[in-house]
Formats: structure tokens, sequence, C-alpha cells
């Protein structure tokens, strides 16, 4: 899968779709080497990719070089919080702020 | 090759996300070649009724913003460690700008004597609001004052400003677009040293209710007042204070 900003390019020993995040999404509310890991949340319409997770504190979009999974640890640094990720019976993926 | 963000350690995340130096790179991003806060290069004058509504809305931002500025740098003195205080004053500068692009475009608008204006204008609710800070930094109560200032007054200020932005005129939008950017660190940084101070201090979620307790009628009214002075209507404005009632949720203070 391709996103606007990510490309698939394989599969870890895991099973977990690994991505390689392309450089600019338009978010600059970080410093450039770490841009590439958040983007803007387009509002009703817009869908999380199986590496992306919407931070519930400041509402942007985390994005990671690896398919997240229940459990997994990430940033927001546009808000400066730990996240945690939740995947309920249905599937649902949802980012919880740890602190 | 870029490293990734998601490998850092926890210390090493808040050692960068805290420091002056990652202030410096995240605001380059979006305040580089801006003048009085905007890209956008003509401020425009509305029409009398709406210049009249944007000047009261203004005058009470700069009033939110002067209670930042003012809590933020007397946390300083108070706040636990180097980091903490690194990360304040990047706030105070941060406030100190939001402050000053509000007077600017005040002046735009025709403000001879802005500070005139701000006493005539100001809601008497964000004024008792205002009054509280600095009893607590006062009282030297950091928990407190973080609470009150960087989750319950930065929530209130990051749902308002995205909800003029999508109302207001392109100057005084892109204006708001940048400021949003700083709060979002500001109320990131309070909802983190609270969920934490939580974590090891069980007794303190009864007292930062007692906190909630005395500020949501001075929030509530606040809110009301500047969606009313934005023309929002009533029905809509439940949906609006959703993010401030889910900072609290998260934090489990009721």
């Amino acid at each position: 899968m391709t996103t606007a900003s990510a490309r698939e390019v394989g599969v870890d020993p895991d099973g977990r779709r690994r991505y390689e995040l392309l450089d600019d999404t338009g978010f600059d509310e970080v410093p450039k080497k770490y841009r590439k890991f958040y983007r803007r949340w387009n509002g009703a319409g817009d869908e999380l990719a199986p590496n992306e997770a919407y931070c519930p504190v400041c509402k942007v979009v985390v994005r990671s070089s690896r398919e997240l999974r229940d459990g997994d640890k990430i940033y927001c640094m546009a808000c400066m919080t730990r996240l945690v990720i939740r995947v309920d019976p249905s599937g649902r993926r949802e980012a919880i702020a740890r602190y | 090759m870029t490293e990734d963000i998601h490998s850092l350690d926890e210390d090493e995340f808040f050692d960068e996300v805290y420091s002056f130096q990652h202030w410096f790179d995240s605001v380059e991003g979006y305040l580089h070649g801006t003048r009085n806060g905007r890209k956008s290069p003509a401020a425009e004058v509305p029409s009398e009724g709406r210049r009249q509504a944007l000047i009261t809305i203004l005058c009470n931002y700069c009033v939110g913003e002067t209670a930042a500025l003012e809590t933020s740098s007397g946390l300083v003195l108070i706040a636990p460690n180097r980091p903490l205080k690194v990360f304040l004053a990047t706030q105070v500068v941060d406030e100190a700008r939001h402050l000053e692009v509000f007077y600017r475009r005040l002046s735009e608008l025709g403000v001879t004597d802005p500070e005139a204006e701000i006493t005539k204008r100001a809601s008497p609710s964000l004024l008792a609001f205002k009054r509280c800070l600095e009893e607590m930094v006062e009282a030297r109560d950091w928990d407190a004052a973080i609470f009150a200032q960087n989750v319950v007054l930065e929530s209130m200020e990051y749902t308002t400003f995205n909800r003029h932005m999508a109302g207001t005129d392109a100057a005084t939008a892109d204006m708001l677009s940048r400021i949003l950017r700083d709060e979002r660190r500001h109320l990131g940084f309070g909802e983190t040293q609270i969920g934490q101070r939580l974590r090891h201090d069980p007794v303190l979620k009864a007292r930062l209710s007692k906190v909630r307790a005395k500020l949501d009628p001075l929030v509530l009214s606040c809110f009301s007042e500047a969606l009313e002075a934005m023309e929002i209507a009533p029905s809509e404005r439940p949906e609006l204070a959703k993010d401030y009632m889910q900072a609290m949720d998260r934090l489990g203070v009721k």
C-alpha cells in the first residue's frame, strides 16, 4: 500500500508490514529530521494507514516505519506526549496517552 | 540517516523535546519568514460590526496570553528541575510572541490605545481566572498552577482559536494557525506533567478536582462569551467543550 507520503517496502519476520516514510508530509511543527513521522489529520474522510495513529492530545497523525500493533509505544513530538497503541477486539486501533 | 523517533528511550525523548534547541528547530518551520506572526501579506479590515466583534475577541485573547506569560514566567522559578525550567522558558517566549501579534492585529484594526480597549472589553470571568492563576503562582503551588494554566487554560485557548480560525479573515486565521502550533506543545507538556504527578500522588487527584470545580464555571463562562462574539450557534457549543472534557477524562480529574 502506498499513501501520499509512505510506501510499503516489505514485511518483517514477525509479519508486520514495513514502510518507507517519504520526506515531506507538509508537517512543519517539529525539527526537519522528524517531520516525516507526523502529518496533519484532514478531518472527516481521512483514514489512518496501518502505520499511523491519531494523537488524542493534539490531534495530529503520528507515523511509524512499521505497522502499529497492540502495545507499541510511540511518541507525539508535536505535543511531546508518550502514546501506547491499543487494538480492541473489533480491530479498531487507538493511541492512548501514557504518563 | 534520520533517527527513528519512536526508538528513542524515554529519557532521550524528554531531554530532546524540553530543550531550547528543540524549540528553536520546531518554530523555525512555521515562523521563519513571518511578519506580525503571519505570512499573509495584507490585513483586511472587516465590516464595522465584524471589526468590533474581532476587537473584543482579540482583547480577551490578550488577557489570556498575559495570564499565560506571567504564569509561565512565575513557574520557571518554582519548577522542580532544569529541563522543566528550560521548557517553561520557551513557553514564556511563545506567550510573549502571541501577546505581541495580538496587539499588532488590534493596531491594524484601528485600535490606538490597546490597554484602554482591553480594560473596557475584558471578560470578568477571564479576569477572575487570571487572578486564580496569580494566586496559585504566589502560593508556589506547582501542581495547581500547571493544571490551571497548561491543561485548563491551554485547552480552552486551543479550542477557541481553532474554531475562530474557521470563520475569520485570512490574516487573523493565519496568525491563529501559527499560535495553535505553539499551543500543542504547551497543552501536551501540562497533561504529561499532571499525568505523571497523579501516578505518584493519589491525593493530588482530589485536590485538582477541587481546583477544577472552582475554575469550571469561569471556563464555561469564558467559552460562552468568546463563542457568542464569534456568532457561533448555542447548539454547536457543547461540541466545542469536548476537547476540554476529554483532557479531564484522560487525567481522571472529575
